[in-house]
């Protein structure tokens, strides 16, 4: 699975825009998981879309493959080795 | 006014670390304090909560809490004045899995030298005390505040539920005080091992009458006194108080004020029974009163007060100065700065005799921190 992320998070990523994590064609996990997995190689990534509970950060859009995963199951849905995740600071005002 | 992006303060020098909604902000003086230099500014777009200044044996340290709407708060760090800050990949003040919480921001940051030469206290929304041994890098939860038994009687204010105030005894290692809005004041005699609240005499205006030291209290600020580290200044958010026994009991000392209201509380830094106050009209209307910006002074621990307002706005001033936006410096005679919503930072170098202006056009400021550079 590929991860795009926004410009703000990549000095956590060496400043790639793209990082891939793969992983076995049967596996499917939800992106919340997903997210800790790549806490383990990214902890800047892991910590700016996660808070310590493990929740997606209230201002912070997560997509999978081009939905909002507020509007399917939160960090509930599921991913498989072939997805696309971009995440997205929200339109916050302010 | 030089904007660089470089600070290099020599001792005796006077920088004033401003934290705004927006970024923050360095200010560099000389002893006289007539000029300022800015550099920054740092974190931008991110709201920077607290700062602290660690002068310790191994250089200064500059912490300030940085907290980005989308990514999350962190306690971050400079070595060298600002031109390079330390962030933690991992970020450095969590609560534990099992408290169900998570990290809104940081409200305070205070060294404690007294406890441990590296040790730097953080209070936090939602209500928590986090402990620092290596000079604010990682923190841990002091978990007998976290699991207070009354925490579930806490309640939020506006700015949520944070403690913001945080008093290590300037003589006692085991004596730490803290103020929580809204729950009021706490104190650990034991090294944070229990707290006790300590609000005796103070009015409560937002619950019952039959429960005067419980319930909704919230203080706002307090600061020791210069000389009597029993003695401490408390600005409520109904009152002004003064505890001359470490916070067991309250006096009222608001009589000679226009108004009981405000939030920041400034102690001279080495007079002691001086304090200085900025009243604003009232709880429903956060700003000064009649629009005339005046800072009260008290040179006799709260029997009387006079107004200081030489080069303060006096006519259509309507900004509020927030709790952690006033603060002192070192020297002799002290200076004294507090930044406003409205983007304004004062300057006093006598003692709030007189006052003028070293920036107009900040972000809304939500701290400052003033040191005189060893």
């Amino acid at each position: 699975m590929r991860f795009h992320l926004p410009s703000a998070l990549r000095q956590w990523a060496g400043g790639n825009e793209i990082i891939e994590m793969p992983l076995a064609p049967d596996v499917r996990l939800a992106i919340g998981e997903a997210f800790m997995m790549l806490g383990h190689h990214y902890p800047g990534i892991r910590q700016r879309v996660l808070d310590e509970q493990n929740n997606i950060r209230r201002h912070v859009n997560v997509f999978v493959n081009g939905e909002n995963v507020r509007f399917l199951e939160g960090g509930a849905t599921l991913v498989t080795h072939d997805s696309e995740v971009w995440i997205y600071p929200a339109l916050s005002g302010g | 006014m030089e904007n660089t992006e470089r600070i290099t303060p020599h001792a005796g020098d006077v920088i004033l670390i401003v934290g705004t909604v927006k970024g923050a902000f360095i200010f560099h003086g000389d002893r006289d304090r007539r000029q300022f230099r800015i550099a920054g500014p740092y974190f931008k777009g991110q709201a920077i909560f607290s700062t602290a200044y660690l002068p310790a044996r191994s250089g200064p340290r500059i912490l300030v809490s940085n907290k980005s709407e989308h990514w999350g708060a962190v306690v971050s760090w400079s070595d060298d004045f600002g031109a390079r800050w330390h962030e933690p990949a991992d970020g450095n003040l969590k609560f534990p899995a099992a408290s169900g919480l998570s990290l809104n921001s940081v409200w305070a940051l205070e060294a404690a030298p007294l406890i441990g030469a590296d040790v730097v206290l953080a209070g936090a929304d939602p209500a928590a005390l986090f402990r620092s041994d290596d000079r604010g890098e990682s923190f841990r939860p002091v978990n007998s505040l976290l699991n207070h038994p009354e925490r579930p009687y806490w309640v939020p204010g506006f700015g949520g539920l944070c403690l913001h105030t945080i008093l290590p005894d300037p003589h006692d290692p085991r004596r730490i005080i803290v103020g929580i809005s809204a729950a009021g004041v706490y104190r650990s005699d034991d090294g944070g091992e229990s707290w006790t609240r300590r609000n005796k005499g103070v009015r409560i205006d937002a619950g019952p009458p039959h429960a005067p030291h419980f319930g909704p209290q919230c203080a706002h600020k307090m600061r020791y006194d210069a000389k009597n580290p029993a003695r401490i200044y408390l600005q409520n958010h109904p009152g002004v108080y003064r505890s001359d026994d470490g916070g067991d009991s309250w006096i009222d000392i608001a009589k000679g004020l226009p108004s009981e209201f405000g939030f920041p509380l400034v102690a001279h830094p080495s007079r002691a029974d001086t304090a200085y106050l900025i009243p604003l009209a009232s709880d429903q209307f956060r700003v000064p009163l009649d629009g005339s910006t005046k800072v009260w002074r008290t040179r006799d621990a709260g029997a009387s007060w006079e107004p200081l307002s030489n080069g303060l706005p006096q006519r259509d001033a309507y900004f509020s100065v927030l709790r952690d936006a006033f603060a002192a410096d070192s020297l002799d005679p002290a200076g004294l700065y507090f930044g406003t919503r409205g983007g304004q930072l004062f300057a006093s170098a006598d003692e709030g005799e007189s006052w003028r202006s070293i920036a107009d056009w900040l972000p809304a400021v939500l701290c400052v921190k003033a040191v005189a550079v060893a």
